[in-house]
């Protein structure tokens, strides 16, 4: 991941867990101490069991593209200039669900079923945001 | 086709209340809804002393709340409140009412949608667009990447679909294209421009693979309708619309090995109604995206898993199809009401009162409501005839 002198965002504490662990470069989801499954962050009782022990947990970072799209127009100032941007919405190995985009280095297309792998990338204000390229 | 089903045909829609829809300025949401409230009781020929329930849907401006019944003047409620299922909020309001009207608690309730999310000067897209914005935490990730507002969910939902089943571009186009066919015939609707195939590739992207006309209108406006106990619904004004069935389901995080919330809720409510989907006539389905169309299609069994596009494309939807669908023009070209959009149109054409789009037997109706990215479904099986 590039470095940044950003200031860090304010972020909400819930979610700080997973920027700490985006800054190490790794991925971070919550998984539920009592069974196990892994949650889409941030919730503070598991969607499987109802239970709450609930902690943070290193993901593996792969998974697969449920499917993908083109951002061709967006009401956002950063991505002025940087359309269009392809989107990928990746089921983790763990079957958390994320929405997010390809790397800015991938160039060529992908397709649902595709496996991928994280990467992370710097928002304008030096969030640090998992992003996807395709896994060898 | 038949039905013991004890809630099936318990209640009917006597009243239809449409207000002016699209880009309508200078009335509070509140005026609306209460002027669609006015003109559903006129339709129905209630007093207004007679209207003893009040189901309020505020859509995304929540611009209408309770105050409304003090606006149109009602006194004496046995049952009112506000709800919201976004775009299920419509058949939920109906399916409430009915329950209603059969437990005897009230024996009129009005069902109304109002919203003004559109300002003068402002664009379609932004209204729904900010609704999502400003989160600080994981949930920010998303919005921040691209993922602003409901479009992008739903055009990968549509992609998904593409590379699974081979479902195309030019199919995706025949829906929005089937719906200008028939919003040429509805005299309020807001885009009645002739298209074709070559206009709707020419239109500008959004996020591929939807084109801006592969996404619905956003408008100002209100539809009220009202939910009578069937004893009542004979003696009125207007012919009957009875409800021969109604479902729902919920789900908020989706499993692709399960059946969809719209297989469940349809599958439900054709049950109580005694039919299958092959005994619809014609069907005013959700469309806030041209694929929506394409998934509720497959999902209530009206084609095959996959075949969705295809059956689209075949011109089935559009007028003289086998299944005319969303007849008014739907919320891809007429106006964006949720699903007061379907609703009042499967009850235009089953008191035949179409007009030039009136289709030939509408004499089973079904209505899909879909809300948040494929989490909240209501399902209607509308007919002029009791089960």
């Amino acid at each position: 991941m590039a470095e940044s002198s950003s200031a860090a965002p304010e972020i909400e504490e819930r979610s700080l867990p997973f920027f700490e662990a985006a800054e190490r470069g790794v991925l971070a989801l919550q998984r539920c101490q009592t069974c196990g499954t892994f949650l889409a962050p941030v919730r503070s009782r598991c969607s499987s069991c109802g239970g709450t022990r609930i902690a943070w947990a290193e993901a593996s970072g792969s998974g697969r593209v449920w499917s993908h799209g083109r951002l061709q127009r967006s009401f956002l100032p950063e991505h002025e200039g940087k359309l269009p941007l392809t989107l990928v919405w990746v089921e983790l190995d763990e079957r958390v669900r994320f929405a997010s985009r390809l790397a800015a280095s991938e160039r060529a297309p992908v397709r649902t079923g595709d496996r991928v792998s994280v990467v992370f990338e710097r928002l304008a204000d030096g969030t640090p945001v998992p992003v996807f390229r395709r896994a060898d | 086709m038949s039905t013991d089903h004890p809630l099936s045909s318990r209640a009917a829609i006597t009243g239809l209340g449409m207000t002016e829809l699209g880009r309508v300025y200078g009335r509070s949401a509140t005026d609306l809804a209460a002027d669609a409230v006015l003109r559903a009781l006129a339709d129905a020929g209630l007093a207004r002393s007679e209207l003893d329930g009040l189901l309020i849907n505020a859509g995304i401006s929540q611009g209408v709340d309770l105050s409304l019944a003090q606006a149109v003047g009602l006194r004496d409620l046995a049952l009112q409140t506000q709800m919201n299922g976004y775009g299920s909020s419509a058949g939920q309001m109906i399916g409430y009412a009915t329950l209603a009207v059969a437990a005897g608690l009230a024996r009129h309730v009005a069902c109304v949608f109002a919203d003004t999310p559109l300002a003068p000067g402002s664009r379609a897209g932004q209204a729904y667009g900010r609704a999502r914005a400003g989160r600080r935490g994981v949930a920010s990730i998303g919005p921040a990447l691209g993922f602003a507002g409901p479009i992008p969910y739903y055009a990968l939902h549509a992609q998904r679909h593409m590379d699974l089943y081979g479902t195309t571009q030019d199919q995706l186009g025949a829906v929005a294209v089937s719906s200008r066919a028939w919003a040429r015939k509805n005299p309020l609707a807001t885009m009645r421009e002739p298209l074709d195939l070559a206009g709707y590739h020419a239109s500008p992207w959004i996020v591929e693979p939807f084109h801006i006309l592969d996404c619905c209108l956003v408008s100002n406006g209100a539809i009220c309708v009202i939910v009578s106990a069937a004893e009542q619904a004979r003696d009125l004004a207007r012919p009957p619309v009875y409800v021969r069935g109604f479902a729902q389901a919920h789900q908020l995080e989706w499993d692709d090995t399960a059946p969809s919330l719209a297989q469940r809720s349809s599958a439900a409510a054709f049950s109580m109604a005694g039919c299958k989907a092959g005994d619809i006539r014609t069907a005013q389905i959700y469309d806030c995206y041209t694929f929506t169309v394409i998934a509720t299609l497959e999902d209530y069994g009206f084609c095959k898993r996959g075949e969705g596009g295809a059956f689209a494309a075949s011109g089935a939807l559009g007028p003289g199809g086998a299944l005319p669908t969303n007849t008014g023009g739907g919320m891809l070209s007429a106006y964006y009401m949720w699903g007061m959009t379907p609703v009042s149109e499967a009850v235009i054409q089953a008191r035949g009162d179409g007009g030039e789009r009136q289709v030939d037997r509408a004499d089973l109706v079904a209505v899909s409501g879909n809300g948040g990215i494929f989490n909240y479904h209501a399902t209607l099986v509308l007919s002029p005839a009791a089960s």
